[in-house]
């Protein structure tokens, strides 16, 4: 009778446990950990219109209206790059480096294209694979400097480490033939960009990214955003070909000579 | 007593398909029992961090550590010192598949060894390239004859169709982009990324099953699981445009693959892929290869290829206007 009682106790402790696991997954998820830290992996996207234009704007046909992701409202450009800036602004129709020529769109217009990208977290290595024309971006966490490259690079190279729970990517080595936005604000080879990600929840990343680059700007700048998880059950990255769609359309009659 | 002689000749038959299924069984077991893994939190078979190269897993037309004395001639070169050059071929293509393959590929016993490339290392599997007998494909007639048609356009390209994908820049569709990659492992994906045109290849093991057939894609939809150190992946949904190399144009939205990466020791991968395309071949064909470590790549660096390309231009001309 004693050990029936045990049992039936028992049972019943093995049940409450159970139905907690039950009730707290999501709070599990959140208190997953990968290597000691948050557990970045997922699916994430923004839910902003600063792909095209990180300043406020009204909205436009086929251009959703946004207030500034720049704190302080406004990007602190030096006169002469204000005056390049609003150039690219007149001709952004077919000057655009991404929009309009399908190339790379850098740190940290990637981040905000208006497609999803996915965080692989493992407890030596972190990559960003994203669904906008399959670009990617290792995030090697070993460490290591920064290599001496004298290519630039479309997408920078980036060196990772934690500062707490936050994961902090510190960007280095562009190009100067990227930009921020679909409305022309740009930056120069000395651009150095530190993303900084913090998850506020389960399904939720804090996205900060400060901007310093001397040659472009009178003082270092930051965006932020919030990062949200795709939930759908069967999320995945799909294919969005930019170029092979750019390529279909202009080469259509080649060859043209 | 023909009764039992019929039953002594079943027995027979029986054991020596037992003693057969069982050697070959122990056979086949042979080599991954030999190394045992590391396993990952979730008790999957782990895939050594870090960067990994290929070997031998070539297309027709290279193999990302091969000399590059070694590397085969362009097959679209029309110069005297590439025999095999479709342009330098008039006569119809025929047997280019082994002509083409016996420049640069290792021998599968059938032919002589080429006294030039170096032996393998010891235990290490031979590199290799299609594992067909003479390496041939198993083409059907009117897709082999398509084929050549659509190769004599190639060179210089009659349109947008003829232009391989790598020219444009596109993602290799099946898994031979040059070298290196990085392996990264979960619970719920193998993530491979690739230096080569930046691609990342997800491999689903969380049990999902395969896209509707309205998603095709360049390097297709994956789905991995275990078999003992052997992640085996389904994939389907490709697009109808990649191509296998230069010489083979396209394989078809029908294409399967069936790929075997099997962990044989800390640093090496035994390769190999079934590519069954119905539409263009009368039986499913392999290749094999293998990847291993690549301790002296710290990275994969950034592959930006369309940034700037001038090779459409160059081969196409000027587009009227964008």
């Amino acid at each position: 009778m004693k050990k029936l009682r045990g049992l039936v106790t028992g049972a019943g402790a093995v049940i409450c446990i159970l139905m907690l696991a039950g009730i707290s997954a999501e709070a599990q998820q959140a208190q997953r950990r990968v290597g000691g830290k948050p557990d970045f992996n997922g699916i994430w996207q923004a839910m902003n219109s600063a792909s095209w234009n990180i300043e406020d704007h009204q909205g436009e046909m086929g251009v959703p209206p946004g207030l500034s992701v720049v704190e302080g409202g406004a990007v602190p450009y030096r006169p002469e790059a204000l005056a390049k800036k609003q150039e690219n602004y007149a001709n952004r129709a077919t000057a655009d480096p991404t929009e309009a020529n399908c190339y790379l769109p850098g740190v940290p217009r990637i981040t905000y294209m208006p497609f999803p990208f996915k965080i692989t977290h493992t407890p030596t290595a972190i990559a960003l694979s994203y669904e906008w024309t399959h670009a990617l971006r290792p995030v090697v966490m070993d460490g290591s400097p920064h290599p001496e490259t004298p290519e630039e690079n479309w997408m920078g190279i980036s060196r990772g480490r934690w500062e707490g729970d936050t994961l902090v990517v510190d960007v280095r080595n562009f190009n100067d033939q990227t930009w921020f936005d679909h409305a022309g604000n740009h930056h120069s080879e000395q651009l150095r960009v530190t993303e900084r990600y913090t998850m506020t929840g389960p399904d939720s990343i804090q996205y900060e990214a400060t901007i310093e680059d001397p040659k472009v700007f009178t003082r270092p700048w930051k965006m932020s955003m919030p990062l949200y998880r795709r939930k759908e059950p069967n999320i995945r990255l799909l294919e969005y070909e930019c170029a092979y769609y750019l390529q279909e359309r202009i080469y259509k009659d080649a060859p043209f000579f | 007593m023909r009764s039992k002689l019929f039953r002594v000749g079943i027995t027979a038959v029986l054991v020596i398909t037992a003693v057969a299924f069982v050697s070959t069984a122990a056979f086949a077991q042979a080599r991954p029992a030999a190394y045992t893994p590391a396993k990952t939190p979730d008790g999957q078979p782990k895939i050594t961090d870090g960067i990994w190269n290929r070997r031998g897993v070539g297309g027709l037309d290279g193999g990302a550590l091969e000399a590059e004395a070694q590397r085969p001639n362009n097959p679209l070169d029309p110069t005297a010192r590439n025999p095999v050059s479709v342009s330098a071929r008039p006569d119809g293509l025929n047997n280019t598949d082994r002509g083409f393959l016996d420049q640069f590929s290792e021998k599968l016993g059938l032919g002589a060894e080429d006294p030039d490339r170096p032996a393998p290392l010891p235990g290490q599997r031979q590199l290799m390239g299609i594992a067909e007998p003479g390496r041939i494909l198993p083409w059907k007639p009117e897709a082999n004859a398509a084929r050549q048609d659509f190769l004599l356009k190639t060179n210089p390209a009659k349109g947008l169709k003829y232009l391989e994908m790598d020219a444009r820049c596109m993602q290799p569709g099946l898994f031979f982009g040059n070298g290196p990659f990085q392996f990264l492992q979960t619970d719920k994906q193998v993530t491979i990324l690739s230096e080569y045109q930046h691609f990342t290849r997800h491999i689903n093991m969380d049990g999902r099953p395969h896209l509707p057939k309205t998603f095709k894609m360049f390097m297709g939809d994956s789905i991995g699981k275990w078999e003992g150190n052997t992640l085996v992946v389904d994939t389907t949904n490709f697009n109808g445009i990649t191509s296998y190399s230069r010489e083979i144009p396209y394989l078809s939205e029908a294409t399967r693959t069936t790929e075997r990466f099997t962990l044989t020791d800390a640093n090496t991968i035994d390769y190999e892929v079934t590519i069954d395309d119905p539409t263009q071949f009368t039986r499913p064909w392999k290749v094999t290869g293998q990847y291993t470590k690549a301790n002296d790549l710290p990275e994969l660096l950034e592959y930006a290829c369309w940034e700037g390309s001038i090779t459409m231009r160059n081969i196409l001309g000027d587009p009227p206007s964008k």
